[in-house]
């Protein structure tokens, strides 16, 4: 004991450095602990309450840029494979949401103007890949116009025919009972063809509600009134 | 010793979390590329700035982009108010194409119409103080009521955003065309109270 903390303060340490033993020498974990207690106790309290100021400051500021990066972090509504968050323009979104949107710099939809529906994923969770083909059907929530729009990350592919973004509901070929099938592909198909944005990586869906009543009553959306999206095939 | 590094680590950690949580809630205070920071270069026209014209025949890329992920089919544009400098006034005409507006302050948006809600084709906004409100209220003709829609805002400072769906490619001129021509005007302080009558 005395051998490995010649201080007085040797008696603050606790007991299990005993076990340790005195007699190693080497470089172990706890021998870099006892180096680093050494120095603390010559550098004394400023070098602690520093310490506790950088840890602070650096875990907070760091914590705060990770939960405001990127997606909203609370608030979201999943409606089978879609995620809307109703409350992301309104006056009392959280703390959160807000700081998103300020980093962004983004408008969202106010209530009262319509509702944003994403998904990243297909009915069976798997995330949308450029390279697969996917049949995104069904019908919409009431809404005075509705778009249906693709984005894969990142910039546009100069080198792929820019054809389309998305659908809009004016444009849309429907079927009789005023439901519609949209492919998402690589490939060209008959029918509403979107385009994939990439030749491969992750998509994105956005579908815009405007002017809509769901907006007020997102929670509460059945899935069967939202697009499904199922995957047809991939390319190998 | 151990225990005073403990106790460091802890306090640390305490530290952490207040810091965490004066950060998150200082962010929309402090961005220097939120909307209402960006819209501010817009503050001294008389027609909404426009931060998404759709592409057009020829001229397919908008110019400055800054919304993360626009709609291909929809016309944005902000006009930026301070109402230090008198009420905000915004005027649209309706016409074929689905128009909005919403107020929003740095706290999220404080209101939203449509152009459903115009009267004779006319959509009149007008964003004002609490101050502002009561002095146009005093103001008011009972023989004439104001058709005006009065908004209080929450803060003093904001936007308005005019979204434009165009439903057909064909349309994005016209959705275009009808962002530039919503007007937004600030009610000067000095004809405030007007005549019976006037105007």
């Amino acid at each position: 004991m005395k051998l490995a903390f010649p201080g007085q303060a040797a008696r603050l340490s606790s007991s299990e450095e005993a076990s340790a033993g005195s007699s190693r020498r080497t470089m172990t974990p706890r021998g870099a602990g006892r180096l680093v207690g050494r120095f603390v106790r010559k550098a004394g309290t400023p070098l602690l309450v520093l310490y506790a100021l950088g840890l602070g400051a650096f875990l907070g500021l760091a914590s705060a840029d990770w939960a405001t990066r990127g997606g909203y972090p609370f608030g979201g509504v999943r409606i089978g494979p879609w995620m809307a968050w109703p409350r992301a323009g309104s006056a009392n979104a959280d703390p959160y949401t807000r700081a998103v949107n300020a980093r962004r710099g983004e408008i969202p939809l106010a209530v009262g103007e319509g509702l944003l529906m994403t998904a990243s994923e297909d009915d069976e969770g798997r995330s949308l890949d450029a390279s697969c083909t996917y049949a995104i059907s069904g019908a919409v929530p009431p809404a005075r116009a509705w778009t249906i729009t693709v984005a894969g990350r990142g910039p546009r592919d100069p080198n792929r025919p820019h054809i389309r973004d998305g659908f809009t509901s004016t444009e849309i070929l429907r079927q009789q009972d005023g439901r519609f099938v949209i492919v998402l592909g690589p490939e060209v198909e008959p029918g509403n063809w979107l385009p994939s944005p990439r030749a491969d990586g992750p998509m994105r869906l956005a579908l815009r509600l405007y002017d809509t009543p769901a907006a007020a009553s997102a929670a509460s959306l059945d899935r069967s009134v939202v697009p499904s999206i199922t995957r047809e095939g991939c390319a190998p | 010793m151990r225990l005073r590094i403990v106790y460091a680590t802890l306090t640390g950690l305490v530290l952490a979390g207040l810091v965490h949580i004066m950060a998150v809630l200082a962010i929309p205070r402090l961005a220097e590329t939120d909307a209402v920071t960006r819209a501010k270069t817009s503050e001294n026209l008389d027609h909404p700035q426009a931060v998404y014209a759709l592409a057009t025949g020829d001229a397919p890329a908008p110019q400055e982009v800054w919304l993360p992920i626009p709609d291909p089919a929809v016309a944005v544009g902000v006009c930026a108010f301070d109402l230090s400098d008198g009420p905000m006034r915004v005027s649209a005409r309706t016409g074929n194409l689905a128009l909005s507006l919403a107020a929003h302050g740095r706290q999220g948006a404080f209101y939203a119409v449509t152009d459903q809600a115009a009267v004779r084709g006319a959509l009149d906004l007008v964003i004002l103080t609490r101050a502002q409100y009561d002095q146009a209220l005093a103001d008011d003709d009972e023989n004439e009521p104001s058709r005006d829609v009065r908004i209080v805002a929450p803060e003093g400072q904001g936007f308005v955003v005019v979204r434009v769906i165009a439903g057909l490619p064909s349309q994005r001129e016209a959705a275009n065309a009808a962002v530039r021509a919503v007007s937004c005007t600030t009610d000067a302080p000095d004809d405030e109270p007007r005549k019976p009558g006037g105007r």
